[in-house]
């Protein structure tokens, strides 16, 4: 049996078995558990709530007019914001790393791979509270800093917009790491010998070699770190003293607080999610494009 | 793959093995039924309990509403009972297979939410009150306004609850706390937006660490997270507010979707026996409203401030519906104009 | 940078051997900690479920995850694009809303919440992060690998379990380790799709932090390290011993 080969990807049509046996999984898995769910969402969000916080099924567009209340807006801008810099920060730490672990002896590398995940296996909780421990006024990183004269009062580091982008950072990093090492493993030392040979210096072979090659895994990285810190808010309730609102606390508060109010919280959770759905969308068709 | 197929026939062992002998699905929060009063259940009854949590009133009405699930006892907050006995999603209460309710104060059976206590059964009461440490801060504070004050910024820990703290400045203006209407919550937009300037962390859960840690040296909490601390550590003391302020209580009732109807009625029996309502007590100081199971506990339980203050007439949060999203539109802003 | 990672895991196992009952000071030294932490029943019971959970998630995320993305990958048909969009939608829900909605789902199609409830959610939120990982590495991958294995008359599925497999190695493993942490450490949608029985670990810490947190959790999570530490160390060896065997002449 053989089946027409194309050299571009993506363009193979799929025989019938081998089709329905690879295909039915994702595609039921999808549909059952991604589809159904996000449609009950859709549905929610033109309904009304009531007194107790029961949906009731209207057809009404007041939820998405609230949720273009300067107030959500400007909540939407900040976590954007705070995303944005943990993605920055995260995709800066988290290069070199996944780059050294690429670049090691096969053995070390999944002793390395397991040295950087490990500390992640420990409950969030726990963790979030040895930053505590470490950040506080009277902890150790003051206690350090006072001991050795650097600082003659202690700094105020928990409960500020720092602290919160510091527990952003530390959650998300192994997301960014795993998927640049995923496709910097593959890289060829050859590739950068050669660039080195052509003339090209350390800063000028990365940027023209290392990175364009690594980029899908950066890009996966960026997605999976960038998108969840925005919905992100058990972080900043715990290292930021839940001062400021951010769009994942204002869901959660329609969703199980006190608002009680499921509909404009599924509002605001469909306009989060077309958003991020048309910007990925436009992603993977620009992706496409480039290989075609 | 042989790994996986033992895995599956854990999965099976594990789950054969709950289906058996009478239970009780317990939905209460998070270990606030201490384990050695299960234990004690279980052993005297033969009855299995489980016990699934929820951390805030929201998240089990929100939980108990999608259905899936069917619990047999929850604890409610004042507030939620009393929208949930008015959709009728509570069991008229069988008064007779408990006789232990004797033993409650008549007070906290004739609370606002059910007058007739037809349908709950008060487990625990609270106060929420200020915390000072009195090292750090040599101030008298007797109240919200001598608390709020510009020298105490970046001081103050408060708890992360809406409602509360809307309800502080509603008594400070001298205004009824149930009362949310626009133009009450416009009255008290101003006080609260300086207040909250003044804060420096908002924690339902655990808003004694900060004062513990020294991150801050006031607070408003509830009443028994204080005595927690004042337990810990004398140097902190309890104030009731002198604008006001407000006990709430935590419930027992039965879902009208309940299937283990006798096992709940009999796990509330035997709560509300003395020596098992001390149990509860020894873990949570907060106010217990069964008078025999007072009379267990030791001088020291009885003279913390903060599980028994002198208290006035109960008045208890009500539930006020839709309004709430007015609350929630009110915090986000004023929290997010304050942080900038 | 391992310093950032491993900082606040080697303070939370120092304050593990803590007397003190609330992490704030140093008082003394004791191993109470990690006697309590095994007489806890429920906690043990709790670390159990969340272990079994998180190894079935990750098989099952591994095998859609890897899966789907060869077929998105590879082949061309009809519906490609919105599958590959959907699979981004999991990825970008907030974790309450899903978990909200699955509850509403699983409630509305009448299957009791339990185990198979918290692995199927699991499941979900974790093979989209497989997916991304190993069609991050498809994207730079030589499509004249395959057709070498297709000339030399493998048959597809064999060119992708001999070829492909292989090649992709490090980013399915990539993948595994993430929803194998995922899975491990979530706790808004578990909450959800749980029943009182299939309460996983991190259900049982939060409870716990609402009474405080004690070092009980700090031992814990310490034995929890040991234990994985030595697994892959004893792994390590046995292959080693089974190389060297295999190897002799």
């Amino acid at each position: 049996m053989t089946i027409p080969v194309q050299p571009t990807q993506g363009s193979a049509q799929l025989p019938r078995p081998a089709r329905w046996f690879l295909l039915a999984p994702l595609a039921v898995w999808l549909v059952a558990f991604v589809v159904a769910p996000a449609l009950i969402l859709l549905v929610y969000s033109f309904s009304e709530r009531d007194e107790l916080g029961r949906v009731v099924f209207t057809f009404t567009l007041e939820n998405y007019a609230r949720a273009f209340d300067p107030v959500y807006l400007s909540v939407f801008g900040r976590s954007l914001g705070y995303a944005a810099a943990t993605t920055a920060i995260c995709a800066v730490l988290a290069y070199p790393v996944a780059w050294c672990m690429a670049q090691a002896r096969p053995p070390w590398r999944d002793r390395l791979l397991l040295l950087v995940m490990i500390p992640f296996w420990t409950s969030f909780l726990i963790r979030t509270y040895a930053w505590i421990t470490i950040l506080k006024s009277e902890g150790l990183l003051n206690g350090l800093l006072l001991y050795t004269h650097t600082i003659a009062a202690p700094l105020e580091l928990l409960y500020t917009p720092g602290a919160v982008v510091l527990g952003l950072v530390y959650a998300y990093l192994p997301f960014m790491i795993l998927p640049i090492y995923g496709s910097a493993e593959k890289l060829d030392p050859a590739l950068i010998e050669a660039a080195h040979d052509l003339g090209c210096g350390p800063w000028q072979s990365f940027a023209r070699v290392v990175l364009p090659l690594t980029r899908p895994g950066l890009a996966a990285g960026v997605m999976m770190v960038f998108v969840p810190a925005i919905g992100m808010f058990a972080i900043s309730d715990l290292m930021g003293g839940a001062r400021v609102p951010l769009i994942g606390n204002v869901i959660q508060d329609q969703f199980v607080g006190q608002a009680r109010d499921k509909p404009f919280g599924a509002a605001l959770a469909v306009i989060f999610m077309l958003i991020f759905v048309t910007v990925y969308w436009l992603w993977q068709r620009r992706a496409e494009a480039r290989v075609a | 793959m042989k790994s996986l197929r033992l895995l599956c026939a854990l999965l099976l062992v594990a789950v054969s093995a709950a289906r058996a002998a009478e239970a009780l699905n317990l939905f209460a929060w998070s270990e606030y039924v201490p384990q050695k009063v299960i234990d004690g259940f279980t052993k005297e009854t033969g009855i299995k309990v489980s016990y699934a949590t929820y951390a805030t009133g929201e998240e089990m009405l929100a939980k108990l509403l999608a259905g899936g699930a069917a619990y047999d006892l929850i604890q409610p907050p004042d507030y939620i009972a009393e929208a949930m006995i008015r959709n009728k999603l509570l069991r008229p209460l069988d008064r007779a297979k408990l006789p232990n309710l004797r033993h409650l104060a008549p007070e906290f059976l004739a609370l606002p939410h059910d007058p007739a206590s037809a349908y709950t059964v008060p487990w625990m009461l609270g106060t929420v009150g200020i915390v000072v440490n009195t090292e750090r801060v040599k101030d008298p504070i007797r109240g919200y306004r001598d608390l709020f004050q510009p020298k105490f910024k970046n001081r103050i820990v408060v708890v992360n609850d809406n409602r509360e703290i809307v309800s502080w400045a509603l008594v400070t203006l001298g205004l009824n706390q149930n009362a949310i209407t626009r133009e009450n919550l416009a009255k008290a937009r101003p006080l609260i937006a300086e207040w909250i300037k003044l804060v420096k962390v908002f924690d339902s859960d655990s808003p004694t660490t900060p004062l513990l840690n020294g991150d801050v040296d006031l607070g408003v909490v509830w009443s028994g997270e204080a005595a927690k601390l004042i337990n810990e550590n004398k140097k902190f003391a309890y104030v009731l507010p002198a604008e006001g302020y407000h006990p709430y209580v935590d419930l027992m009732a039965i879902p009208t979707t309940a299937k283990n109807v006798a096992a709940a009625h009999r796990f509330l029996d035997y709560v509300l026996r003395p020596e098992v309502s001390k149990l509860i007590s020894d873990e949570f100081p907060y106010t217990n409203p069964n008078l025999a199971a007072r009379k267990l506990l030791t001088p020291a339980q009885l003279a913390n401030p903060a599980s028994y203050p002198p208290m006035g007439k109960l008045d208890t949060f009500r539930d006020i519906g839709k309004a709430a999203a007015d609350i929630d539109k009110l915090m986000t802003d004023l929290k997010t104009a304050a942080a900038k | 940078m391992l310093a950032f990672l491993w900082g606040p895991i080697v303070v939370l196992a120092v304050y593990s051997f803590n007397t003190s009952r609330l992490n704030i000071l140093w008082e003394g030294f004791t191993l109470r900690w990690y006697g309590e932490v095994w007489d806890n029943a429920p906690l043990m019971e709790a670390a159990r479920t969340s272990l079994i959970v998180a190894t079935i998630t990750t098989v099952l995320s591994v095998l859609l995850g890897t899966a789907g993305a060869w077929l998105l990958h590879r082949y061309r048909f009809r519906g490609a694009g919105a599958l590959r969009t959907l699979v981004g939608v999991p990825v970008m829900m907030p974790e309450i809303v899903m978990g909200v909605s699955l509850l509403v789902l699983f409630a509305a199609v009448a299957v009791p919440l339990g185990f198979a409830t918290v692995v199927i959610a699991h499941v979900t939120f974790c093979f989209p992060f497989v997916l991304l990982a190993v069609q991050a590495r498809l994207a730079g991958l030589d499509p004249a690998l395959e057709e070498a294995a297709l000339d030399l008359g493998a048959t597809p599925l064999r060119a992708f379990w001999l070829v492909i497999v292989p090649c992709l190695r490090p980013a399915i493993t990539a993948g595994a380790l993430l929803a194998f942490t995922l899975s491990m450490d979530e706790v808004i949608v578990t909450y959800f799709t749980a029943s009182p029985e299939a309460a996983t670990l991190p259900l049982r810490i939060f409870g716990l932090a609402k009474v405080g947190l004690s070092p009980m959790l700090n031992a814990l999570s310490v034995l929890f390290i040991v234990a994985t530490v030595a697994v892959v160390l004893i792994t390590e060896r046995l292959q080693k011993s089974s190389r060297s065997l295999s190897s002799r002449p």
